[in-house]
């Protein structure tokens, strides 16, 4: 006889913890930290603003779960409360002047795969997304990192499907220009 | 599509790959999460204990506008309540006036057409204790020195 191991939905914790059981808060969590903290890490360009978004996001999140558009739905809801929160909060580090083009600890950290894809191909990528207008940063990854529908993503961002689709051609377009310089030093 | 060639799919592969974040990040956020959940859970249990862990999360939504102004929802969520209603400026602060209807996962819900304008206003559980609206910003003290929950429905006057 097997052990079977039933995964508790999205919609199950939800309703957990809108019938009082905070805790369960904690399995939702757990299960969209990477998805929220690599999109934030991409969007801030370092690791500290990014964990404090995904901190905020998730606590919007809970506070303001009885409004989110139903229970299955939670991890598009919250996506969309992160993006909410790396605007606000690239504003504020703009404003700071403070933006973050290289983030020496996340490097660090980073475990550099063998080969053309290492370190120096992550520093690139990093640079080069970082020197991207945001509008057109925050387009591409979630177009292609994310991997939205331009539906989902008008939605998301409330831009039509027109601009969102010229952000990200754009982006592209830079992207391949500054990687290609990169690449011919 | 022909934004992504193969640079575009270099650096996509790039941008998939997990980024490091820290451990305790669960930890920092449910230690957030549950000073809100004790941070609620006295505003709204409080004064009468019969009604503990009545309270939870509440949300105003205001949704089209109608002929008589515009829908709001006011939801509380108060699983072991066994009547919620809510008081304000729009009904004479009559509890009898506006019910709400239990919704399922110990949620309630009421709809009010509002016009235009700012409203104060309460739950009333189990017909006698007063609680603000966790989830809406607090505003005056009304007489009996309760805080109030506020709703703001915009207009073309605001």
């Amino acid at each position: 006889m097997g052990i079977h191991h039933v995964e508790t939905s999205d919609g199950d914790l939800v309703r957990r913890v809108l019938a009082g059981d905070a805790h369960a808060y904690a399995g939702l969590v757990t299960r969209h930290r990477d998805r929220l903290a690599r999109y934030a890490r991409h969007v801030l360009g370092n690791r500290e603003d990014a964990e404090e978004a995904v901190q905020d996001a998730f606590v919007r999140g809970y506070r303001s779960l009885a409004r989110c558009d139903g229970p299955d739905r939670f991890g598009p809801w919250l996506f969309g409360i992160l993006v909410n929160r790396c605007r606000t909060r690239y504003g504020q580090t703009a404003r700071r002047g403070a933006i973050v083009v290289h983030d020496d600890a996340a490097i660090a950290d980073a475990q550099a795969p063998d080969g053309p894809e290492g370190t120096v191909w992550q520093d690139a990528v990093a640079w080069a997304l970082s020197r991207l207008e945001p509008p057109h940063r925050e387009a591409f990854l979630l177009k292609h990192v994310e991997e939205l529908s331009y539906d989902e993503m008008a939605e998301l961002t409330g831009t039509g499907v027109s601009a969102l689709k010229m952000r990200v051609s754009r982006a592209c377009e830079r992207l391949r220009v500054m990687l290609q310089e990169v690449e011919r030093v | 599509m022909f934004d992504r060639d193969e640079s575009i799919e270099r650096v996509v592969r790039e941008l998939k790959r997990p980024v490091p974040s820290s451990s305790d990040l669960e930890a920092r956020v449910m230690a957030r999460v549950l000073a809100e959940r004790r941070l609620t859970t006295r505003r709204a249990v409080w004064p009468i204990a019969s009604v503990a862990a009545a309270a939870g999360l509440a949300a105003v939504l205001v949704f089209g506008a109608g002929a008589h102004g515009k829908p709001v929802a006011f939801t509380l969520v108060a699983p072991r309540a066994s009547s919620v209603a809510i008081v304000g400026d729009f009904n004479d602060w009559n509890p009898h006036a506006t019910p709400l209807i239990r919704t399922g996962s110990g949620a309630w819900e009421a709809r009010v057409r509002l016009a235009p304008g700012q409203y104060n206003y309460a739950f009333v559980v189990d017909g006698a204790t007063w609680v603000p609206d966790p989830a809406a910003p607090k505003n005056a003290v009304d007489d009996f020195g309760s805080p109030n929950s506020v709703v703001t429905v915009a207009g073309a006057s605001l």
